[in-house]
């Protein structure tokens, strides 16, 4: 290669990482089936994207002169799906190591965001699978496991991918201890009713003026359950079955938290309490094996009975860790729903707006309105169908490349196969 | 004379009676037959258990059941070559006290009345390989069986079907042996040498017993039969071909490395389970004519999972391998929706669906070398159907009847929880 070449080839270079560097601001998708799930369906609509936000949906929508334009004709828009109880930013991969669960049964303090690593592989894997946004755990091994933190999956840095940073505490009322106190339900349920009492102290300490613990030393375990008790932040409670789930309602009552509760089992039993209390409900158990004398579609139904009694709910996978490789698959659940009687709008609004409403976000995303956030996954057909594939996805306004790892892998292996077979002939 | 007529009469009169059950008519309905297309308004003849027509125009015998399907879609009984269940439970599955059991047989622990064979009926699937776990290089012998529930064990497993050992490869016989117990394997390398150690010893073993029948059959004198060995039998059955091979592995280089081990030992090789790498050495697979026998999407779980790949299909698919897709479902886990999860499948990859359903039928039916009763709508072939409410693939679809051998084993009108005095009740 002579200079000239060389010149060429690193202008190029640089007009290449300057695209991605500073991506395009303005996006007109045209033509599409616009499903915004809060309103009603637009046939043949536009939508148009500035600045990171919807600007404007509608149909014949002129396009800005420096727009990209996405020809959605025969396509799918929707919002993207926001997946709650995650480990996407924190799993890692091969030799970076897993950053859930740290040790202990009480740990308020931890906190998923100091962390997160945006070169963690499941990020775009999780987004070529529509989903766009998700809620990362500290864990779930723990009585009191620690904060959680929103993250859209778009970005280079951990600053650039949150959206909202000590988003819910997570409680798990199923954990015991091992060879330690408490290794018993009814020690579980006191633990977490001990910590927060001492949490509503210190609390009041912190407000009394002049107090002379206000300027004794910090206690970070308990001071992270402060926001918690004052019904700032929200408590998640994990339940598995019926007690932990009567427990779970108890507690958020009786300390009056601004609580969530992940459901399994138990769920029938407890449903008219959650929709009188007005408690929102994570579905994780619709896969979840029916016991011995109960029917086969027992929690196929559950979350069609959810939405029937008025209760605001979200699917998720139940899956931490090993979880949360798959995330991608949240319409499985929703779709088995439907299958079983669920409304398939409410299916689509349970992984969508629902979240969103959940965690305190459908101000900013949950669905496609003027104003909101652009997070807008372009499909091949419906997501609540398994055949429907990934044709455009875009992250706060911003077109993300079709590649994971596992994309990556495909072009790989399939020259390498193709070339050996090649040979063979 | 007369007593004898009467027992006579009355034998012939069970005989019709139980060939009766055996008898049975589909009537209408859109016909998957996976080998000669797709049958509009279609009608399947059942008369012993067997498929004596099938087509639009079909006479339909008098004084035999007919049950109206018209608006539904009819497939051949789903197969789920992988699966640990319609057994004792979890602690009857791995015989991990040493690396090599090809004594255990996993026809022992089956239990035909076993809850998890009725929730899986309830998915469609007619039949499956109920295995030995992965702790051992060569494990035991697994079990393909029909899901004919409560049926005495003998009429559940397919005597015709050619019965396939266990072995594993790869970390799981790593990490149940070498540092946790101080024994060999504990590398790759261990996990090649366990093998190779069985099978050298097994062919001497065989070679003794040869000699003895050679001798025995040409009346020689003064012959004694060599010490019988359990373990060895069993192997001396795979290098005589009456026995096949399953292997767990995830890895390229170990596909490859027991593709040439059982070239060199001159074993039938007919299913690499999990096959995370598949897509890596397709053409080998291909040539070798092993079946790919693994999930569509799981990935990252573990470290040599970190390469699946739900994109890796097409490749397969253009090299020629047989694929199954399965589910190492428990209890019973993903069974339940198969049809649901190899959908995904066309969310990654561009293939003809009909090629999708054969993962679950017929390539499922090859891989157990049951294709001649088993796997596609054809005459001649037993009755195991499933009648779906929507096309198989699509999501919102539900299995409402599971017919083996013209017995109804599930039927959503007797079994589903929306029904009042169902069976489950």
């Amino acid at each position: 290669m002579n200079k000239k070449a060389y010149f060429i080839s690193g202008l190029f270079l640089f007009f290449l990482a300057a695209i991605t560097a500073f991506p395009q601001e303005t996006i007109l998708i045209k033509n599409g089936t616009i499903v915004p799930v809060t309103g009603k369906t637009i046939k043949n609509g536009d939508l148009l994207i500035q600045n990171g936000k919807i600007f404007k949906i509608g149909t014949d929508i002129k396009a800005p002169s420096d727009a990209v334009i996405i020809d959605a004709s025969g396509k799918y828009v929707y919002p993207g799906i926001i997946a709650l109880m995650t480990a996407v930013g924190v799993t890692g991969y091969p030799g970076a190591g897993n950053d859930q669960n740290e040790v202990g049964l009480v740990t308020p303090q931890m906190d998923p965001y100091d962390a997160i690593n945006p070169e963690d592989n499941t990020i775009e894997v999780t987004r070529m699978g529509g989903v766009t946004t998700v809620h990362t755990t500290s864990g779930s091994r723990n009585i009191i496991n620690g904060k959680s933190v929103i993250l859209n999956l778009e970005g280079t840095l951990a600053q650039e991918m949150v959206i909202k940073k000590y988003a819910a505490q997570i409680f798990n009322i199923g954990v015991r201890g091992e060879n330690k106190y408490p290794t018993t339900l009814s020690g579980t349920v006191t633990l977490i009713r001990e910590k927060l009492d001492q949490a509503l102290k210190y609390s009041e300490k912190k407000n009394e003026k002049n107090s002379k613990e206000n300027t004794t030393k910090r206690d970070l375990e308990t001071e992270a359950l402060v926001p918690v008790v004052t019904g700032k932040v929200r408590a998640i409670f994990l339940t598995n079955d019926e007690v932990t789930l009567r427990n779970a309602i108890s507690i958020i009552n009786d300390y009056n938290l601004k609580g969530v509760i992940q459901a399994g089992k138990g769920i029938y039993k407890y449903a008219d309490k959650l929709a009188e209390e007005k408690i929102p409900v994570i579905w994780v158990a619709t896969t979840a094996g029916p016991g011995r004398w109960e029917p086969f579609d027992k929690y196929f139904r559950a979350a069609g009975m959810l939405a029937e009694k008025g209760i605001l709910f979200a699917f998720a996978t139940g899956g931490f860790g090993g979880g949360s490789y798959n995330i991608r698959n949240l319409p499985l659940p929703a779709a088995i729903s439907v299958a079983h009687g669920l409304q398939e709008e409410e299916a689509l609004k349970a992984l969508t707006i629902y979240p969103a409403k959940i965690l305190g976000i459908d101000d900013m995303l949950g669905s496609l309105e003027a104003g909101k956030m652009a997070n807008v996954v372009i499909w091949t057909g419906s997501p609540l169908q398994m055949t429907s594939g990934i044709y455009k996805v875009i992250i706060n306004g911003k077109l993300i490349p079709k590649t994971s790892v596992q994309t990556q892998l495909r072009d790989k292996f399939d020259k390498i196969v193709r070339k050996r077979m090649k040979k063979k002939k | 004379m007369i007593k004898k007529l009467v027992s006579i009469a009355a034998l012939i009169l069970i005989i019709t009676a139980s060939g009766l059950a055996q008898d049975l008519v589909l009537k209408g309905g859109t016909v998957l037959t996976m080998t000669n297309g797709t049958i509009k308004n279609g009608t399947i003849v059942i008369r012993n258990g067997k498929i004596t027509a099938i087509g639009r125009d079909v006479l339909i015998p008098a004084g035999i059941k007919v049950i109206d399907t018209s608006g539904k879609y009819i497939m051949p009984g789903i197969i789920d070559t992988h699966v640990h269940y319609a057994l004792t439970g979890m602690s009857d599955i791995n015989e991990a006290t040493d690396p090599v059991t090809p004594q255990i047989w996993m026809k022992d622990v089956l239990i035909p009345g076993h809850d998890s064979v009725l929730k899986t009926l309830a998915g469609g699937v007619t039949a499956v390989k109920t295995m030995h776990g992965s702790a051992n290089v060569i494990g035991g012998v697994n079990v393909t069986i029909k899901l004919k529930y409560n049926a005495p064990v003998e009429e559940m497993i397919i005597q015709d079907a050619r019965q396939q050992l266990k072995m594993a490869l790869g970390e799981n016989p790593k990490r149940t042996y070498g540092q946790a117990k101080g024994k060999t394997p504990s590398t790759r390398m261990g996990n090649a040498y366990v093998a190779r150690k069985a099978f050298i010893e097994a062919r001497e073993y065989k070679a003794k017993w040869d000699k003895y029948e050679k001798d025995k059959a040409a009346e020689e004198k003064d012959i004694i039969p060599p010490k019988k060995d359990l373990k060895m039998e069993t192997l001396k059955q795979v290098l005589e071909k009456k026995l096949s091979i399953d292997c767990h592995i995830y890895r390229a280089d170990e596909i490859v490395w027991m593709i040439n081990f059982c070239k060199e030992f001159d074993l039938d090789l007919m299913q690499i389970s999990h096959c995370i790498d598949g897509y890596k050495v397709a053409d080998i697979m291909a040539e070798a004519g092993v079946s790919y026998g693994g999930w569509v999407d799981s990935w990252g779980f573990k470290e040599e999972a970190y390469d699946g790949n739900p994109w890796g299909f097409k490749i397969m698919f253009d090299a020629g391998v047989n694929i199954v897709v399965n589910t190492d479902s428990v209890s019973p886990g993903v069974s339940r929706y198969l049809f649901l999860d190899v959908a995904k499948v066309l969310k990654y990859n561009d293939l003809p669906e009909i090629e999708v359903l054969k993962m679950i039928t017929l390539n499922a039916a090859k891989a157990l070398e049951i294709d001649h009763r088993l796997g596609s709508l054809e005459t001649g072939k037993d009755g195991d159907i499933a009648v779906f409410s929507k096309h198989p693939l699509d999501s919102f679809t539900k299995c409402l009847m599971t017919i083996i051998e013209g017995k109804i084993y599930f039927d959503y009108t007797k079994d589903s929880i929306t029904v009042k005095g169902g069976n489950h009740e």
